[in-house]
């Protein structure tokens, strides 16, 4: 990795940030990562000892304790399963990585147009005037003049990008004001977005037709330019605990985008579009997002609140109701109590 | 092979099932003795191939009877009960003798057919050590607490009592002890592996070790030899639990498991819970066998026919924290059902 980047770091590097499976927390590296597991899912509350996984407690607790493990300490609600074997990123089931990356897509375009709303300033990487929707737009014709320059290098960018042998995807004009969707391979969330598992968010229908990319579930997005294809998530490798697992191969280093990538362009009106549409259509707070619900409940120590939907998944950690609870006198001693049991010494035979 | 069929005992006791034996092996090996809180103890046999278990006698006792067991043969049997005594029942007669009395009612009584020596534990937290080859000698034992089960294995004796007291007797001691007349140290004493008060305790029929049950669903299993190796080898493990409906805050209820009874022959044991369940765990591959089907009420023993031919269940309502006079009522409710085995139903697939 280069140099740590000040500020905001962008959508990429987000997603290429591990993960823990149990509380969504990110990491700067893996290692990191494995260092929260062991210490927050994966220890013993008896001994204090530090297992690599939830199955390696499971038998820990067996072996060492005579007790039974049920859930995974510290888990969000719809994370306690002892079923999945995780190990830093290993294991992560496919569907739940798609639904980080969207929760990571959606947060980042949210904060993003947040921003833009707070300062007033341009998208990183778009020097043009265009700023937030709010502002009323005046284009001055040394601005226009700008404007044109900017799209005719763009234009020769992806030119060059198409004679490097990479077909473009993007075929609609491009002019500031309709987006070039796919611009990046993670767009923000769109309406209609084909995700096929658990239905997380519900978005807001778009305030008009957008040209909606049909990305099926778990393919990555366009390939762009140079940049190389993203793995579609973590490589589910059976590998021994003690192995780090690999990293998706990820050229990429972190820097500006490479040339020919159009990174941001035309993009964030359409999300404060979108943004604003969701407020208002919603109620719903930007970044509102259920994971993102549970993840802060979760830090504030808050059990969520018990709805319909979220009921089963709360149910592990409530405690238990013993059906004879007398630890000290048994059943049989209270039935021998009953008037129709008592024993009366008659006179003695 | 015979497949596996499960049939139920004509005129079961009235009220609450307290225990459920089989006979020892010899001519009668299929009769089967239950105690009841109705102030009786029923003699049923089991006719093979019939898928019948036929009341053969009823022994009527002053008060409720909370625990039998068969003697040398099948027409002997011993008794324990609320009236404080332990009684020696001719079951071709009828008739009864008092073998002693204790200061409180007798919770359990164990024959142990290699010493014969008849073992009784009562509320009064005392041990009656009765060697019946001469039977005017009987020794007391004074307990540490309640005993609320006992179990016997070839050699050793096991005591469980409140405080999660657990005492170990070995046998032969107990014998010589009975002549000399000489309180004996329990071989062993330990603290029980569970945290909560314990309900049944079995013993492995190959002496190794025994199994321990406690009111908050969990059993544990250990073994007598006092070795770190044979020490690490313990385990124990929930069960007879089920998660609570959604409208009750969730949670599991947990029950108490009521009943242990291990194989004769293969060694694996069954278990029976205040959920109705009734479970066959294979001690030494940790895993359960089976669990069959849920009956109505609460499962109160357990046991093998001596040739693990058949499992003996006794089901009736279970007394729970909060109920009284008013809301227990077993009346009627009681059922004792046979579940005739197939070959390899009990029988355990050995470790791993």
């Amino acid at each position: 990795m280069g140099k740590k980047k000040r500020g905001h770091p962008d959508v990429e590097e987000l997603l290429e940030r591990p993960w823990c499976y149990y509380c969504e927390r990110d990491f700067e590296d893996l290692k990191l990562l494995i260092s929260h597991q062991k210490a927050k899912h994966f220890k013993c509350d008896r001994c204090g000892k530090r297992l690599n996984t939830a199955g390696g407690l499971s038998v820990h607790m067996n072996q060492v304790h005579k007790e039974s493990l049920t859930s995974v300490e510290n888990a969000l609600p719809n994370r306690q399963g002892l079923d999945i074997e995780i190990f830093g990123m290993e294991g992560v089931p496919e569907e739940i990585i798609q639904q980080h990356n969207q929760r990571i897509i959606q947060n980042f375009y949210t904060a993003q147009a947040e921003r833009q709303a707070a300062t007033g300033n341009p998208p990183r990487g778009n020097s043009s005037s265009q700023g937030p929707t709010k502002k009323i737009k005046i284009e001055t014709p040394e601005e226009l003049k700008k404007r044109l320059a900017e799209h005719r290098a763009r234009l020769a960018a992806q030119k060059a990008a198409a004679a490097n042998g990479t077909p473009l995807p993007v075929s609609a004009p491009i002019d500031g004001q309709s987006p070039s969707q796919g611009a990046s391979p993670f767009p923000p969330p769109q309406p209609g977005f084909p995700y096929a598992t658990t239905p997380v968010t519900a978005y807001p229908p778009a305030p008009q037709g957008y040209p909606v990319p049909a990305y099926p579930p778990g393919a990555p997005g366009p390939a762009f330019g140079n940049l190389p294809a993203r793995p579609p998530g973590a490589p589910l490798i059976p590998s021994a605990p003690s192995a780090l697992p690999q990293r998706p191969p990820y050229s990429y280093n972190g820097g500006a985008p490479p040339p020919g990538f159009p990174l941001g362009s035309g993009i964030p009106s359409t999300v404060d579009e979108l943004v604003a549409s969701a407020a208002a259509a919603g109620g719903r707070t930007p970044g509102g997002d259920d994971i993102d619900q549970l993840i802060r409940m979760a830090e504030a120590g808050i059990k969520p609140a018990k709805t319909a939907e979220d009921a089963p998944v709360e149910k592990k950690k409530k405690g238990m109701r013993m059906v004879y609870d007398d630890t000290e006198v048994s059943p049989e001693e209270k039935m021998a109590a009953l008037a129709r049991y008592r024993w009366v010494e008659e006179t003695v035979v | 092979m015979a497949p596996a069929t499960q049939f139920e005992a004509s005129q079961p006791p009235n009220d609450a099932i307290s225990s459920l034996v089989f006979s020892p092996s010899g001519s009668q090996p299929n009769r089967l003795l239950v105690s009841s809180w109705d102030k009786h103890v029923y003699l049923y046999e089991i006719i093979d191939g019939a898928e019948e278990a036929r009341l053969i006698n009823k022994y009527e006792h002053r008060a409720p009877v909370l625990d039998v067991c068969f003697g040398a043969n099948s027409n002997e049997a011993f008794s324990a009960g609320l009236d404080q005594l332990v009684k020696r029942i001719d079951l071709t007669t009828g008739e009864h003798q008092t073998l002693s009395k204790h200061k409180d009612a007798v919770r359990c009584v164990v024959y142990s057919p290699q010493h014969s020596l008849l073992i009784s534990a009562s509320w009064d937290s005392t041990l009656h050590i009765h060697n019946l080859s001469s039977p005017s000698e009987v020794l007391t034992i004074p307990l540490p607490g309640k005993p609320h089960a006992l179990s016997i294995s070839p050699s050793k004796l096991v005591v469980a009592m409140t405080a999660r007291l657990v005492h170990i007797h070995d046998l032969p001691t107990l014998l010589t002890s009975t002549s000399t007349q000489q309180i004996p140290q329990p071989w062993q004493t330990r603290e029980s592996s569970l945290k909560f008060l314990t309900r049944a305790v079995a013993c492995m029929p190959n002496d190794a070790g025994y199994a321990t049950s406690s009111i908050e669903g969990r059993v544990a299993v250990e073994w007598f030899e006092d070795t770190p190796e044979s020490q690490a080898r313990k385990y124990a493990f929930k069960c007879h639990r089920q998660p609570a409906p959604e409208e009750e805050g969730g949670g599991d209820i947990v029950y108490p498991v009521n009943a242990l009874a291990f194989h004769p022959v293969y060694g694996t044991f069954a278990s029976g819970g205040g959920d109705g369940t009734v479970a066959l765990w294979d001690a030494e591959a940790k895993r359960r066998m089976r669990q069959y089907q849920k009956f109505p009420e609460s499962v109160a023993a357990l046991e093998f026919s001596k040739d693990g031919k058949y499992l003996a269940i006794g089901v009736c309502p279970g007394f729970e924290s909060g109920m009284d006079e008013q809301t227990y009522n077993a009346e009627g409710r009681s059922r004792v059902l046979i579940r005739e085995l197939s070959e390899t139903e009990a029988k355990g697939k050995g470790p791993k």
